[in-house]
């Protein structure tokens, strides 16, 4: 057993859990009631969670709503509004029985019309809704608690599609799901979540109360899903946009909890001993996306060449804050703690810092030191920071580059105009499944065309046999580094802290959730 | 009461002194003395960075990162293990620029806007009431909108800060030009046929000096200011570009592992507005004593 | 003075006719899209082309700037495309913590900056003189967001005594309130108490040599009466100017401080809105907070007359 504390949750009667922290055996009861205050960086666009895919509104809504399904410890899809399902022999009907008696916030019974049109909304809007419903043939509701799906064919992301967190297929009353059109965001609130939406003050606060008729599944918690019990009468989630405040008032104590804090505080905040400091894994890695529609970089050589150029440990290092605890030098682009689809291979081209191969290549190229445009943004500093170090590495081994820091609603409209930059960094957030990364899409940004990249895509989303759909996955992963169509780094950790009256945080899962947390004051 | 009475007997002696030139009087004031001499220093050791400095500030090094003051770097290092020392040095040159050309453009517009102003008053209505307007915007957010709109850059930040800072002189400059037109040797010009450029630039524009330098030191100062607060909201010059103002932002999240990021180019600033602001007193005290008051 | 102050009104119009115009220029000029910022990092340009189309942002520029003259005349500043509210309602919502910072920030200028000003010009060229006069130049000089974040570590982070950041509304909770908002007045008025200080010591000075105080001295009154009641009076009209420059500074300069303290006004509304391009709240709070410009321009000239009955009006 780890030192660390190690979390078991045993069930005790209807709703009563007890904690048991690593070996030392203090008992911790649970304790309804008091308000948690939890410091963020901004305002959410919207906290419609078909709508966008920002990531504070994936973190807000997801106390607010719940999909059919939700995420274990080990990120598979486990149910969560849904029942059980089955799938027909041939594999193309999919059946979801509902839960019975799970109540929205407005009273009303969460029931399969309800169900339908929630997610023909989110087909139609979320990124994953929209490569789940090209495959669907017809989507309807059976009887009152189920719903099935018909397929076009064979598929793999059903309920990979249904569990992930962001961009999520909330289920919203029907009204309301077709009351506001797919591509208008919703503007009323009512989900089956724990905690319903009470006030939401912009640059203030965003209340959350703990909705009394929440209906809990029997299980224990487990990763995002399970078993969620609102023990807290209120959660106060409060936008400081200013890193240093946020830290600041965090350790005073005004914030029981903060989140993208700045790693250079990691040691500081490690010697108070009224909080904690959590590692967040993971978080981000590193990504320079490259325009292969059109300019410098539709040539596959000069990609290579910058693969091949860049030295990543010192950039990971400096980006975290001189801590090695929080970067992983990692080729996998799934990281470990999605063990389903983490690829452990050897001899990739990558972080070769290997200047006679980059001179190779630039030779080949016809690379005569253009200037590449690469777009970065302050607003989110670890981009900056690895923009930077890059610039800086790649100029040393003969590129020429011209960084352009502009702000990042700059960076996301001119990232679409594929006249106007050559790269632009982002991070990638952790994905679930291997038909889920975005820059291996046609449409987004960078706009990764390549026939054969395209076509293992096709193949992992059709292919339902798991050992098959990683050797696939392998293949992509080698695929990837030998066409470049964007520079990996490595894996970036977050900082988060949490003071000690804060009880029963899950520190294990990657995002936020105050379901299970209560606080002794 | 001593204090009182020898501050009775400075007025009188100021009073009954015979007024000397004002070239020997600023010559003479202590504040001019002292506020010039700080801004030689600070502007000879960023003119002399390319000498004086020990580092390239542009040279990132990811090893020496946040290291303190020592003798290797005599200032310390800041998050990319840039040399702090070359960095103010270097960051002076950039911060300097940018009040001086500041200045320089917003006298001229301010000038020209003035003059015409003044001197014509159908255009006058529709000038000043632009200048209001203008005025009218919190500085910063004027300048905050328009960094957005034209993108970082050391000349756009220039433009901005032009942009905010031209109204005041140009009002000033106006109303210096409605209290002379109407003097007699002016109007004696122009009675002589002379043409209005030329009683502007002979008759009415020397009168502007004095409070127009007075005016322009103060902007300077405002505008290194400035440029440090647009830094401090990332939509100043490009942070890689070393200046005050991006060093300072640069250090604030490490305020308390790393102080002296953020507080020697705010040294620097600070040093360098007190500067300014003793020189423009001094300035005003001698080129204008009526306009001390305001 | 009716007369006078019905004109001045009047000539807000233009005023603001310039404002609503650069204003609606300069945002949609600056590049970057609200929608690509709502749909968040993984949106496709088609998504985005389809939301821009709902919010009538593929409009073109003149007729979006014709709709927008035609909504602001009839008092409506539109709706916010991230806060899902009307501007006005988020306008409202933002004007007490910024009136509350402005004034409290105007409040400690005014007593720091005139005392001191008051002081050294009593006993010029004295010590006392020079160290409040360059404790003056440096509170102008020193930049406002470094001090700011040193009072936070010092008076809240090390020694506990004060709140680091947040807002609480003075209506609700006057003590929470009074503790928020000390460390970010003091800061802001920090600032601006030099500006006032300065002035009011060099009109003290001015006040002090005229043919009266000397005429009162020599009736044999004291410097404290000669100071405070004769000198003074008549050093305020430009005083009264400076402070109000300074209110209207004030209203700007709330932007970094609203940022670091957290406080959840007009400033960082404004902020985070240029950011997003929120474009009608953008042109909501400049067309708001111009106006409150020209409005404290006009008071402080209305103010003159009150207290010096030598300036009058047509």
């Amino acid at each position: 057993m780890s030192m660390r504390p190690h979390r078991r949750a045993v069930l005790l009667g209807v709703a009563s859990l007890v904690l048991v922290a690593g070996s030392v055996l203090t008992v911790e009861a649970q304790k309804k009631g008091g308000i948690l205050k939890v410091g963020n960086l901004g305002e959410p666009p919207a906290l419609d969670a078909h709508w966008t895919t920002a990531s504070i509104t994936e973190m807000l809504t997801n106390h607010v709503y719940e999909g059919l399904y939700s995420l274990d410890n080990g990120n598979r899809p486990i149910p969560m509004l849904a029942e059980s399902h089955t799938v027909s022999k041939d594999g193309l009907v999919y059946t979801f029985k509902l839960r019975q008696g799970v109540k929205f916030h407005n009273g009303k019974e969460m029931t399969s019309e309800d169900v339908v049109a929630s997610l023909a909304r989110w087909g139609k809007q979320s990124i994953y809704g929209k490569a789940l419903f090209a495959q669907v043939a017809d989507w309807k509701a059976v009887d009152k608690y189920t719903v099935e799906m018909k397929l076009k064919e064979k598929s793999a992301i059903v309920l990979i599609s249904l569990a992930v967190p962001n961009n999520f297929g909330a289920i919203y009353p029907k009204e309301i799901a077709e009351k506001f059109a797919p591509e208008v965001k919703a503007t009323e609130w009512i989900g089956t979540g724990p905690f319903k939406l009470a006030e939401w003050k912009p640059d203030q606060y965003i209340r959350m109360v703990r909705f009394d008729d929440y209906k809990s599944r029997n299980e224990k918690p487990n990763g995002y899903g399970g078993g969620k019990t609102a023990y807290l009468d209120e959660v106060r989630f409060q936008p400081v946009p200013e890193v240093a405040t946020r830290v600041a008032q965090v350790e005073t104590g005004e914030l029981d909890f903060a989140d993208d804090l700045n790693l250079d505080a990691y040691d500081r905040l490690k010697k108070n001993p009224n909080l904690r400091p959590i590692v967040t894994k993971p978080y981000y890695w590193l990504v320079a996306v490259l325009n292969k529609k059109e300019g410098l970089m539709t040539n596959q050589k000069l990609r290579q060449a910058w693969q091949a150029a860049i030295d990543i440990e010192p950039i990971m290092k400096n980006v975290a804050g001189g801590h090695t605890e929080f970067y992983r030098m990692d080729s996998s682009l799934v990281p470990p703690e999605i063990a389903a689809w983490h690829t452990k291979l050897s001899g990739l081209p990558w972080n070769e810092h290997n200047k006679d191969k980059v001179k190779r290549l630039l030779q080949e190229a016809g690379y005569k030191k253009e200037p590449i445009r690469f777009m970065t943004t302050q607003e989110y500093k670890w981009m900056y920071d690895f923009a930077l170090l890059t610039k800086q590495q790649l100029e040393d081994v003969g590129f020429t580059i011209d960084l352009q820091v502009v702000d990042w609603a700059t960076l996301v409209k001119r990232r679409n105009n594929s006249k106007e930059y050559d790269a632009f960094t982002t991070g990638i957030g952790a994905f679930y499944d291997p038909t889920h990364p975005v820059f291996l899409t046609p449409s987004w940004p960078g706009w990764t065309t390549d026939e054969d990249i395209l076509k293992l895509q096709a193949e992992l989303a059709r292919e339902t046999d798991p050992k098959k759909r990683m050797a696939l996955w392998e293949q992509q992963t080698r695929q990837f580094y030998e066409k470049v169509p964007v520079i990996r780094y490595g894996d970036l950790f977050g900082l988060r802290a949490i003071r000690n009256t804060t009880k029963g945080f899950n520190e294990k899962t990657e995002r936020i959730r105050f379901y299970n947390v209560w606080v002794e004051k | 009461m001593s204090d009182a009475a020898v501050a009775r007997s400075e007025v009188v002696t100021r009073n009954a002194a015979a007024r000397p030139s004002w070239l020997a009087r600023l010559a003479r004031n202590r504040n001019i003395g002292v506020g010039a001499v700080i801004l030689a220093v600070v502007m000879l050791a960023a003119l002399l960075a390319g000498v004086a400095s020990t580092h390239d500030p542009r040279r990132l090094n990811p090893a020496e990162r946040l290291k303190p003051p020592s003798a290797a770097n005599f200032l310390g290092t800041d998050e990319f293990g840039r040399d702090v020392f070359s960095l103010v040095l270097y960051g002076g040159q950039v911060s300097l620029l940018v009040g001086a050309t500041t200045m320089a453009l917003t006298s001229l517009w301010g000038i020209a806007i003035g003059l015409i102003a003044g001197y014509y008053k159908r255009v006058d209505l529709v000038l000043m009431r632009i200048m209001d307007g203008l005025m009218a915007f919190p500085a910063i957010l004027l300048a905050i909108a328009l960094m957005a709109a034209r993108g970082p850059g050391v000349g756009n930040v220039i433009f901005a800060l032009s942009v905010v800072y031209t109204p005041r002189t140009a009002m000033l400059i106006r109303s210096t030009v409605l209290s002379i037109r109407e003097l007699d040797y002016v109007q004696a010009a122009r009675a002589l046929g002379r043409r209005d450029l030329m009683i502007a630039f002979r008759h009415i524009l020397p009168n502007c000096v004095g409070p127009l330098l007075v005016q322009a030191s103060f902007i300077f100062a405002y505008a290194i200011l400035a440029e440090a607060i647009l830094g401090f909201l990332g939509v100043g010059v490009p942070p890689y570009v070393p200046s005050w103002g991006n060093v300072i932002a640069s250090g604030k999240n490490v305020i308390r592992e790393a102080f002296w990021v953020s507080l020697f180019p705010g040294l620097a600033l600070t040093l360098s507005g007190l500067g300014l602001n003793l020189l423009g007193d001094g300035l005003r005290d001698v080129l204008d004593p009526r306009l001390r008051v305001q | 003075m009716t007369v006078y102050l019905v004109r001045r009104l009047l000539t807000l119009i233009p005023v603001l006719a310039v404002v609503v115009t650069v204003v609606f220029l300069l945002i949609h000029l600056i590049p970057g899209d609200p929608v690509s910022v709502m749909l968040g990092p993984d949106a496709t340009p088609a998504q985005i082309d389809a939301t821009r189309q709902a919010l009538g942002l593929d409009r073109p520029l003149h007729e979006q700037l014709v709709k927008f003259y035609a909504r602001v005349l009839r008092g409506d500043l539109g709706q916010s495309y991230f806060l899902d509210r009307p501007v006005v309602t988020a306008l409202l919502e933002r004007a007490e913590p910024t009136m509350v910072l402005t004034f409290s920030a105007l409040l400690v200028a005014i007593l720091i900056g005139v005392p001191s000003g008051i002081i050294a010009a009593a006993y010029p060229g004295s010590l006392w003189d020079r160290t409040l006069m360059l404790g003056a130049l440096l509170g102008v000089c020193v930049p406002g967001f470094w001090l700011s974040l040193n009072f936070i570590y010092l008076f809240a982070v090390r020694l506990g005594w004060l709140p680091a950041a947040g807002y609480a509304s003075i209506f609700a909770d006057p003590v929470a309130a009074l503790r928020y908002m000390v460390l970010p007045a003091v800061s802001l008025g920090f600032n601006q108490s030099a500006l006032i200080a300065r002035i009011s010591r060099s009109c003290m000075l001015e006040a002090l040599q005229q043919d009266y105080i000397r005429t009162a001295r020599a009736k044999g009154l004291s410097t404290g009466v000669v100071t405070w009641v004769h000198a003074f009076r008549n050093a305020l009209v430009p005083v009264v100017t400076v402070i109000g420059i300074t209110m209207a500074i004030l209203i700007g300069g709330a932007v970094v401080t609203e940022i670091v303290f957290n406080i959840p006004g007009l400033g960082r509304l404004i902020i985070s809105a240029v950011l997003r391009r929120d474009y009608p709240v953008v042109q909501g709070v400049i067309l708001v907070t111009a106006t409150a410009y020209v409005l404290i321009n006009l008071a402080v000239d209305a103010v003159y007359v009150l207290i010096d009955p030598r300036i009058r009006y047509e």
